[in-house]
């Protein structure tokens, strides 16, 4: 990890398992340390950028996974709380459920104090309307810092593909520069 | 965004932090572009739920909660608060586009400033 005086942010090395793309200072130094040459350098640079196209489409899968978990969480706390709302009325709530593609029926839901909440992996549990709120604003709640965890990794990642396309297009156009200085030589 | 040229100028860490900064800046305005055609649409779907219960007759509404409609009487006033809330989300990501619109014409002219030709920061 280096970062000269003037340098507003330190650099990172990794974050959860991404490694961080080096800044290369000086095109010159880079490649003499690296003991590469200009192609095998490119090369490994666009492999690495590879490697980050491939760690960037997971994390993007896993946020749309978590971006449509977040409004279901939400719809279901809303039922759970429209029917605390409807408990001290005494009436019972009529609704409109879909049995199947287009045909509907009407359930008439009485006064109740516990709701089954569909946990995953066919197992279904009775809670109290409490308890039930408290889960589900639980699950919310990771779920949303789970997301931004996530933003916060693809920020980073892009970052890293970022600085290894600028590297690239520095190593290359030192390469043309090299070669003009040669040839007008 | 690319870059091209054979020029020589040097990238600082300072620079490629700027270049990083438009690089976010310019995903997270897309993205908000996104989100605000969704918000528009659910303003307008409201705009039209209440315009369409003002017309109708009928005492009792089946408005959806989750997968399920529930049949409800007063449903105007759960209409109101989702408009409320709906054009305030509108708002608010119509002001964060408006301050990354302004964040990122900053980054083009101290970028441009200093790498002229060498960098392209429009969209393709």
């Amino acid at each position: 990890m280096a970062s000269s005086s003037s340098s507003p942010a330190p650099m990172i090395a990794e974050r959860r398992g991404i490694p961080a793309a080096t800044f290369v200072e000086d095109v010159e130094t880079y490649l003499t340390q690296l003991g590469l040459d200009v192609n095998s350098s490119l090369s490994f640079l666009q492999e690495r950028l590879q490697q980050y196209r491939l760690v960037e489409m997971k994390l993007l899968a896993q946020q749309r996974d978590l971006q449509a978990k977040i409004p279901d969480i939400e719809k279901c706390l809303d039922i759970v709380a429209t029917l605390q709302a409807k408990k001290g009325t005494g009436e019972a709530l009529t609704a409109d459920f879909e049995v199947s593609e287009g045909i509907y029926s009407r359930a008439s839901i009485k006064d109740t104090d516990s709701v089954c909440l569909w946990l995953g992996a066919n197992v279904m549990l009775e809670y109290s309307c409490e308890e039930a709120n408290a889960l589900l604003q639980k699950n919310l709640e990771n779920a949303k810092a789970s997301l931004e965890v996530l933003v916060a990794d693809l920020q980073f990642l892009r970052d890293q593909v970022t600085i290894t396309q600028v590297t690239i297009a520095r190593v290359y156009n030192w390469d043309v520069h090299q070669r003009r200085i040669k040839q007008s030589a | 965004m690319q870059q091209g040229g054979g020029s020589e100028t040097e990238v600082t860490w300072e620079d490629q932090q700027n270049i990083n900064k438009f690089g976010r800046l310019n995903n997270r305005f897309h993205e908000l572009e996104e989100e605000i055609k969704i918000a528009k649409e659910t303003n307008e779907n409201l705009e039209d739920a209440s315009n369409e219960l003002i017309l109708s007759d009928e005492d009792v509404v089946r408005f959806q909660i989750g997968e399920v409609y529930a049949h409800m009487l007063k449903v105007e006033e759960r209409l109101e608060t989702m408009k409320g809330k709906a054009s305030e989300e509108l708002q608010r990501l119509e002001e964060e586009k408006e301050s990354i619109i302004a964040q990122m014409a900053e980054l083009k002219k101290t970028l441009y400033g200093k790498f002229k030709d060498s960098i392209n920061l429009e969209e393709d």
